[in-house]
């Protein structure tokens, strides 16, 4: 019992993190229907940021940059390609993003060198032991920020303009253009939230408790599972990505545990392949209608 | 006006023609030389003055800081061998590439460099290895993996310097029997990278828990996975009074932590790749007083005159910070050296010749670089003796020995996968 | 939005083939002619290294031109490639394998029954995923088909009696016909002071495995089957109501494309002189290959079957080329931290290609070639004039 209660604990703490990546691709999603391949190398980049300006800021200011440019670079990807992109349609776009993350992801990867800096030093390793199950700090700590900033996005998305905006951009992009909503603001806004949780994201994923490694290749193969995640809860439901987050994450601990562990990696895909085949849209994602 | 196409159809026909006229084609020419004015029948790589050995490594992917110690130790062996002298009145040369450990690159990369070389003094990554294991064969070259696993041993051509991952899973296993850390029909853990490496360390682990009536709790992982909290939950659940480990690095780190995290605390035991001194510097560095390694090689600070003297030269001619592959790459050069030499008493430095020397090879020295080793039985490793050692920040390299080079009872009958 | 997605973004509308006529015609075919003519003379002339790399962008080029049938022409995105491309070698080595082997599985089956078996098999596994595949759309589709090389790489580890499994792997049985093998046994031969031995033998039998692969998919896309599968690229239900069995040709997409990933795995196969399974996901069969082969065919320009082949010059032999020439040339002599190497700058390169296509010419390099060939030749303009 105590093994089950634990590997739920392990779950539901890397559940939280894969929650912030996938709502970053469903943000993006929702706003432009792109699917974002890149955003695993936005999570190195951020994560690169850290180490870089670690040693002159102190971990905060350097996470702060991190975050902060994790979201300047997705802004820039949308302004100075996407945007620019016009003419391409949306699967397009999202293929011109698995250019952008071999590229990027490459050349992050060979800055790092032979190095694996770890990123969490204010939390991690330093476990809390409550009657026979440990809790990770790192775990904790996503867990709150994660709460606190899905929180703040529902909010936004509900009662600010640009949640306004947002939301009748997705719905329908003409009407919404003709309501005099600026569609590029809200898609920039977009880009900017998506990356920004990128960069928070990696602080958690580069840790002790989290990855068991510092800031490498693997970091992006995490990001990677955020994937199905995003798909599995819907891609154009905030929600869903939540809900898809946790899934993932409990999938992973409990098929490694009950079934093998080398079968947990697929299983995630196998879980998210089995939902499309039931609900083509994801758990939480609005059904497609054809149009003639 | 000409239209493009015409233009291209013409130029393609006129160079066509062009090539299978004009050029002469690469036909002709090669082939083994007749003996020398000493009688030493020569082959591939070996001229009336210089022996070349081949170097396939990687020292731009992900073992590009292995790839460069080995390189290194391997450079410094030929500068001291060919300032004494040579081997055969013949200077050795070594020609070098870099797969980057990609075994596609390594698979192109072959065919330029095999006709030159007389064999591989160093051949690292088991992807490579695996990839090219045909070609060893068929062109008979004798090659020295940096893969310790016994796997390949069904291959006459392959040299490992040093014993191999299931022996050293054997003795690491006696030795922590003789500890008292476990005890017969206790239930143990083993996580293995899936791949040569883990399912050789894998076979002596089931060896010795054969012998001693343990119940093996086997994880299976990739050599991507670094987070191992779920499986060291399951085996804690288990009950397992010790983790054995043929991992890489960052997974012994996890492994580590977690073992310290959950309150679990059993001895871990780990085969010669699971430590690298930079785990000394991460998160996980307070939990690794439990890890033992085991191996045959001696690492870059080990406490011998003759590894004393490999890093010493080794400072004097690099700027790099180094690892224990240079004291192997060192001893495989040795180990060549002992090879050759043979090979020139019997006047054969063909690729045959060699192949015949290596397997009349039975005590090829590296002043305790490495374990004294013995070619001569097909299929078993060449050594069974190893070193144990536990991390330490106040070393030098990072470990410090707790036990000198010893052979359990247990590696000694065991019989490897293509041992005759 | 949904509308929108339904609309399905079609990938840059490829104009369909139609035939050119006279001059035209034949100069084009006498230029393929003469391509052949240098490619099958090149053995001759070239190194066996080189040799190998050409194998190496072959496979890439049969490959491609299968997937870019699925992405280009149906409109199927698929990451699934790399998939299908485990399933054809590992089809060809148990088909072939010998059947009394007690470590591994094996049917003894004479090789070149062999290629076409595992050649089928891809095909009916494609087959098997297309119920999946018809019901999802776009990128769904693009994620949905990643969890196969998720599969793969979960089946290649633990069918260890299929693949050997990842310690050791296996041998693949060399490749015969009639008798006659394509290694470094059977008879001597010698062509103008050549030996023809195994890389040379490949290469002859991968040219024409391409050229049969090159020559199939354009009638494919020329016939009745292409038509079908660009009308339902372009809208499924305009293409019920022509008359299009939507749901049959994307099956049948999805078979043909796997049925050359196939093939490009069984040419990887007896590339390589083993079956190895992957430890990890990025490998020979990893995400990083499905990624590759969707780099070469958006670079070719999606749909376009001579720009397949081109992407996987660019893509498979720029790494190849650049390791040959920096032993050559002594490129890439630093080491350390953070080296440039030719997978490196062959990274960028085809991330940088991939991104600059999207941009400017979402026809990719079908396309530049088209408008450069339709100016030089006639009055057509471009939109008529196909690949």
């Amino acid at each position: 019992m105590n093994t089950f209660l634990q590997l739920v604990v392990n779950g539901l703490g890397k559940g939280a993190v894969f929650a912030l990546l996938a709502l970053g691709f469903v943000v993006i999603f929702k706003a432009t229907e792109v699917v974002n391949f890149a955003h695993g190398s936005l999570v190195l980049f951020g994560g690169y940021l850290v180490v870089v300006t670690r040693e002159s800021l102190g971990w905060v200011g350097a996470s702060l940059v991190g975050i902060l440019s994790a979201a300047l670079l997705a802004l820039a990807v949308e302004r100075l390609l996407l945007a620019r992109a016009r003419s391409a349609d949306a699967n397009s776009l999202a293929l011109l993003t698995i250019g952008l993350d071999v590229i990027i992801t490459e050349e992050v990867v060979r800055r790092l060198g032979v190095t694996l800096p770890f990123l969490g030093e204010a939390w991690d390793a330093q476990p809390i032991q409550i009657g026979g199950i440990t809790l990770f700090r790192t775990h904790l700590v996503a867990l709150a920020v994660s709460a606190v900033l899905i929180t703040a996005f529902f909010l936004a998305f509900r009662y600010s303009d640009w949640g306004v905006a947002m939301r009748a951009q997705a719905e329908n992009r003409e009407a919404a253009a003709l309501m005099g909503i600026r569609s590029s603001r809200v898609t920039a806004t977009a880009w900017l939230v998506a990356g920004a949780l990128a960069g928070v994201a990696v602080l958690f994923i580069a840790t002790q408790d989290f990855s068991g490694a510092g800031l490498s290749r693997g970091t992006h193969s995490i990001a990677l599972a955020a994937f199905p995640a995003a798909i599995l809860g819907g891609l154009d439901s905030t929600a869903g990505a939540v809900v898809g987050g946790l899934v993932v994450g409990l999938a992973e601990a409990l098929s490694a545990q009950y079934i093998s562990f080398d079968f947990s990696k697929s299983a995630v895909f196998l879980v998210m392949l089995v939902v499309l085949a039931l609900r083509p849209s994801g758990l939480f994602g609005t059904r497609e209608s054809t149009r003639v | 006006m000409t239209s493009t196409p015409t233009r291209f159809a013409a130029c393609a026909a006129l160079s066509a023609a062009l090539v299978l006229s004009a050029c002469g084609t690469k036909g002709g020419g090669s082939g083994s030389s007749g003996p020398d004015a000493e009688g030493v029948r020569t082959g591939s790589g070996v001229t009336a003055t210089d022996i070349t050995l081949g170097v396939m490594t990687d020292k731009t992917g992900v073992f590009k800081n292995l790839g460069l110690g080995i390189t290194q130790g391997n450079e410094l062996w030929a500068k001291d061998i060919n300032a004494a002298g040579g081997v055969c009145g013949r200077q050795v040369r070594l020609e070098t590439v870099d797969h980057g450990y990609k075994a596609d690159t390594a698979k192109t990369l072959y065919p330029q460099i095999e006709p030159k070389v007389a064999g591989f003094v160093q051949m690292l990554g088991s992807p490579v290895v695996a990839a090219l294991k045909q070609n060893l064969l068929s062109d008979k070259a004798v090659a020295a993996p940096a893969s310790w696993s016994s796997e390949l041993l069904d291959n006459p051509y392959v040299m490992i310097v040093g014993t191999t991952y299931d022996v050293e899973m054997i003795d690491g296993l006696s030795y922590l029997q003789e500890k008292n850390l476990i005890a017969d029909g206790d239930t143990i853990g083993h996580i293995y990278i899936d791949g040569e490496y883990g399912q050789n360390g894998l076979r002596g682990s089931k060896h010795y828990a054969g012998k001693h009536n343990l119940t093996v709790k086997e994880v299976k992982i990739t050599s991507t996975d670094t987070d191992l909290t779920n499986i060291v939950t399951g085996l804690k659940g288990d009950g397992v009074k010790a983790i054995l480990l043929t991992t890489s690095p960052p997974q012994t780190g996890s492994v580590a932590a977690v073992n310290k995290a959950l309150g679990l605390n059993v001895p871990l035991l780990g085969n010669n790749p699971v430590f690298d001194p930079a785990l000394l510097k991460s998160p996980a560095a307070s939990a690794l007083d439990k890890l033992h390694i085991v191996a045959s090689s001696v690492p870059f600070s080990a406490d011998l005159p003759k590894a004393k003297d490999v890093a010493a030269k080794y400072k004097a001619a690099y700027r790099e910070p180094a690892n224990g592959g240079v004291p192997y790459g060192y001893a495989v050069g040795e180990v060549w050296g002992t090879v050759l030499k043979k090979a020139c008493e019997n006047k054969d430095l063909t690729r045959d010749g060699i192949a015949k020397a290596l397997k009349e090879t039975t005590s090829a020295g590296t002043e305790n670089l490495v374990a004294a080793l013995d070619f001569s039985k097909p299929g078993a490793p060449a050594t069974r003796q190893v070193y144990v050692a536990q991390p330490d920040p106040g070393a030098e390299g990072g470990v410090r020995y707790v036990k000198p080079l010893f052979e359990a009872a247990e590696a000694r009958d065991y019989v490897a996968p293509h041992q005759k | 939005m949904s509308d929108v997605v339904a609309e399905k973004a079609a990938p840059p509308k490829i104009p369909s083939p139609a035939r050119e006529t006279g001059r035209g015609r034949w100069v084009r075919r006498l230029a393929w002619v003469a391509l052949l003519l240098v490619l099958a003379a090149l053995p001759l002339y070239l190194e066996a290294a080189w040799l190998k790399a050409g194998q190496y962008v072959m496979i890439g080029g049969v490959g491609a031109i299968g997937l870019t049938m699925l992405v280009g022409q149906a409109g199927q995105l698929s990451l699934a490639h790399a998939f299908f491309l485990l399933v054809g070698a590992t089809g060809y080595t148990v088909l072939s394998g010998p059947a009394d082997d007690e470590r591994v599985f094996g049917l003894g089956l004479d090789p070149g029954l062999a290629l076409v078996g595992a050649v089928l098999t891809a095909a009916l596994l494609g087959l098997a995923f297309a119920p999946v595949a018809g019901r999802l759309r776009g990128i769904y589709l693009g994620v949905a088909s990643l969890s196969l090389v998720f599969l793969g790489l979960y089946l290649g580890q633990s069918a260890e009696a299929l693949t050997g499994g990842t310690s050791t792997g296996r041998t693949p049985a060399a490749f015969e016909l009639f008798g006659f093998p394509f290694s470094n046994g059977g008879p001597e031969i010698e062509l103008l002071g050549v030996p023809f031995r195994q890389a040379e033998r490949t290469w002859y039998l991968f040219l024409v495995l391409t050229a049969v692969a090159f020559l199939l998919a354009r009638g494919a896309v020329r016939g009745r089957v292409g038509r079908s599968w660009r009308a339902v690229r372009d809208n499924e239900a305009a293409a019920t109501a022509m008359g299009v069995d939507v749901t049959r040709a994307k099956a049948g997409a999805f078979a043909v494309s796997s049925a050359y990933a196939g093939l490009a795995g069984v040419m990887t196969a007896l590339w390589f002189d083993i079956l190895k399974p992957d430890e990890s996901e990025y490998g020979t069969y990893g995400i990083n290959v499905s990624i590759a082969f969707l780099a070469m065919v958006i670079i070719g320009g999606l749909g376009s079957i001579p720009g397949a082949l081109v992407g996987a010059l660019i893509v498979h032999g720029l790494p190849q080329a650049l390791a040959l020439y920096s032993a050559d040339l002594g490129l890439f002599g630093e080491t350390g931290g953070s080296a440039l190497t030719p997978a490196l700058i062959s990274s960028f390169v085809y991330g940088a290609a991939i991104v600059l296509v999207v941009l400017f010419e979402p026809g990719g390099l079908a396309a530049i070639g088209r408008r450069i060939t339709s100016r030089g030749l006639s009055r057509k303009p471009p939109e008529e004039d196909p690949s």
